[in-house]
């Protein structure tokens, strides 16, 4: 890209950096040097030229006094770091990148070069207007009427912005500490809001810690359904590989058959209901956050309807709709844990892991996740058509000693007060004909042997 | 590092070449395909917390993915989720960018990514929320677009005025104010969409063609409701 211009003083455009070779014994002059000037790096470097900076180079060197032997040996390579972005009309709309060096009397300003042209000229502070501006008005703006015409100059560096307040002379004083003082308000409404943000973050963590319930909502609240389906699914899984499933047949088809009736009657139903049925002589049922739903064989033996099955489906279904199983492991785990198993890749990941498996196969509800669950059950049932006094029996009628295993029972435990709540829902309720499912309950029950 | 943009238009791909060592950060999802010698880290920018705080905060994606050429040399293809342009933009290191929070698709590893605060009235009724990404430092960064990428270039002092849902990013040394488009606060509120921004130079401002929050508002008309 570049062409030589001198055998032992040479510059380059490597890519974005560009390159200076210099005799060896300049060394230490370029060292001073780069500390005006902004270059960054000095090293040993191959030869490639840019003439335009090299003339820069040559000028810098001129002002700072350093004497530039041609017959001496050696490579120096430097980056060229501007320090400032210079507006004009033959500049590029984005500001052309420029190295500004404030001196006594004003700055200098010189052009990166492109295609060998060279740009630079020596500003006098007389000349100089200065505002604030930028986005946050947090950069100091230069400008002047220069030779090639109107020149605006952001400075944003903030050694650069110190060294022209010091040099700046009696007249620039005044706008210039307009300008600070727009600096200083613009930080301080940011330190505001950042306070109120942080507030309310920690407030949040706090609330959290102490279990609030409000900020538990509010925090689940902010879990996409997609993580809850992850979390979900991953016990869910793990559950299905340790027990025998029944993967089809007409007891499949009869809960895939109530399931998917219960969640079209949801509005704006999110979740994507799965189901599958366990065999297994244990009467339970249970769904886990995502919308993932185990009935065991045990529990549909004991129904003696479909109406008895369809209420505790009901009832679980809006465990998951109302989220229950989310606010249990953020209040139990804390929001961290959940994001962290979710993205997978926390160091102490495994053991949140087990404790997530064992916290979700055994969810166990608070009273008023359950009642909310009874209630908007009912309700579900009610618009499903499905005859809701199926679920306050079934729930009575489990609650009778007989022998059986009913583990159901031991996350639901039934009271003459939750079953009085249900049929007092219920009376308020207005009277409709159920509509039946296409399945006949004795056959399904006939074919779990 | 180099980039091409294949396909340019609607459903355009960019192709980085990375030689060995060298890295990219790219927005989670982006990497359609990549060698063999490339492998992909999420890394999370700014540490656990910046990234959960940038994730709530800005809605942004929670992960970049690092795609690191750290057996040898390689390509990487990227592309964005939505039909639309890619624009690759070369930061010299003074030049800062404010990007909203979908436009960015890649950067390169010198590229400093920082959510930035707006001020109250931008944040509330600017669109883009309290917190923008704001870009600095020194490379390639890969910008991408709903709809074709329009470059608008202001002089010092010009005015421009860009409905706000169409931002894609802006210079860091150009100012904006939020304006109502209609007159009068309340038909601004009701019609949903009466904020602009008015843009003052110098630097550029990218929009987009297409408005996302326009077109998700068409689809939905078409989305039978359930009950
Ligand atoms: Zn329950």
């Amino acid at each position: 890209m570049g062409q030589a211009i001198h055998s032992n003083l040479r510059i380059a455009d490597a890519q974005s950096a560009y390159v200076i070779t210099l005799p060896t014994q300049l060394r230490q002059d370029a060292q001073a040097l780069k500390l005006r000037f902004g270059f960054k790096t000095i090293l040993d470097g191959s030869p490639e030229v840019s003439p335009g900076l090299c003339r820069l180079w040559y000028r810098a060197a001129a002002r700072e006094q350093v004497a530039v032997k041609e017959s001496s040996k050696g490579h120096v390579m430097t980056d060229f770091h501007p320090n400032a972005l210079c507006f004009g009309d033959e500049f590029p709309a984005g500001g052309s990148p420029c190295l500004v060096h404030v001196e006594a009397q004003g700055f200098t300003i010189a052009f990166t070069v492109d295609g060998g042209q060279e740009q630079a000229e020596v500003v006098p502070f007389s000349r100089v207007t200065v505002s604030a501006g930028g986005l946050d008005h947090d950069q100091l703006v230069l400008q002047w009427a220069g030779p090639a015409g109107q020149r605006t100059l952001y400075l944003k560096n903030p050694e650069i912005i110190h060294a022209f307040r010091q040099a700046a002379p009696a007249h620039l004083n005044e706008p210039l500490e307009r300008a600070a003082q727009q600096v200083r308000q613009v930080r301080k409404r940011h330190r505001m809001v950042w306070g109120l943000v942080g507030g309310s973050f920690l407030a949040l963590v706090l609330g959290l810690w102490f279990g609030s319930d409000l900020l538990v909502e509010l925090a689940v609240d902010r879990i996409p359904i997609e993580w809850e389906q992850k979390l979900g699914e991953s016990a869910y899984r793990d559950f299905l590989a340790q027990h025998e499933t029944v993967n089809d047949g007409p007891s499949v088809n009869a809960i895939t058959e109530m399931a998917q009736r219960l969640a079209r009657h949801v509005p704006n139903n999110p979740y994507t209901f799965e189901v599958t049925v366990v065999k297994s002589d244990v009467v339970n049922a249970f769904a886990l956050p995502g919308g993932y739903i185990v009935v065991f064989t045990g529990l549909m033996k004991k129904a003696t309807s479909s109406e008895e099955v369809a209420g505790v489906l009901a009832h679980e279904l809006n465990h998951v709709l109302q989220r229950h199983g989310l606010e249990r492991i953020v209040k139990q785990l804390g929001f961290v844990a959940v994001v962290s198993i979710v993205l997978g890749n926390s160091p102490g990941l495994g053991g949140v892991m087990k404790q997530l498996g064992v916290e979700l196969m055994t969810l166990k509800f608070g009273r008023a996740q359950e009642t909310e669950a009874d209630l908007s059950g009912l309700q579900l049932l009610h618009r499903a058509k499905i005859d809701p006094n199926g679920m306050i029996t079934f729930f009575e009628r489990l609650a009778e000693k007989d022998g059986s295993r009913v583990e159901w029972l031991s996350t639901h435990p039934m009271s003459s007060a939750r079953a009085d709540r249900l049929k007092a829902q219920l009376a308020e309720m207005p009277r409709q004909d159920p509509e039946p499912f296409t399945f006949e309950w004795m056959k399904v029950q006939a074919s779990l042997g | 590092m180099k980039s091409e943009i294949l396909y340019p238009g609607a459903f355009p791909m960019v192709r980085v070449e990375l030689a060995e060592g060298e890295h990219i950060k790219a927005e989670s999802g982006a990497m359609v395909a990549c060698s063999p010698t490339i492998d992909i880290e999420s890394k999370m920018e700014g540490g656990f917390l910046g990234a959960l705080s940038r994730k709530f905060l800005t809605g942004e994606k929670f992960f970049f993915q690092t795609l690191r050429a750290s057996r040898g040399s390689g390509e990487a293809l990227l592309a964005p989720t939505v039909p639309g342009e890619i624009v690759v933009l070369e930061l010299d290191g003074v030049n800062e960018y404010m990007v909203q929070k979908d436009g960015f698709l890649a950067g390169a590893d010198g590229i400093t990514i920082d959510s930035q605060m707006q001020s109250m009235t931008r944040g509330l009724l600017g669109g883009e929320g309290f917190f923008i990404l704001k870009m600095s430092g020194k490379g390639m960064l890969v910008l991408n677009s709903f709809g074709a990428i329009h470059k608008i270039e202001l002089k010092p002092d010009q005015d421009y005025i860009v409905d706000n849902s169409h931002l894609v990013a802006w210079s860091a040394t150009t100012t904006y104010n939020i304006e109502k488009a209609t007159s009068g606060w309340v038909a601004s509120f009701t019609s949903g969409e009466g904020f602009v921004c008015r843009f003052r130079g110098p630097g550029i401002v990218y929009i987009q063609s297409r408005n996302p929050r326009g077109f998700g508002a068409w689809v939905r008309q078409f989305i039978p409701i359930s009950e």
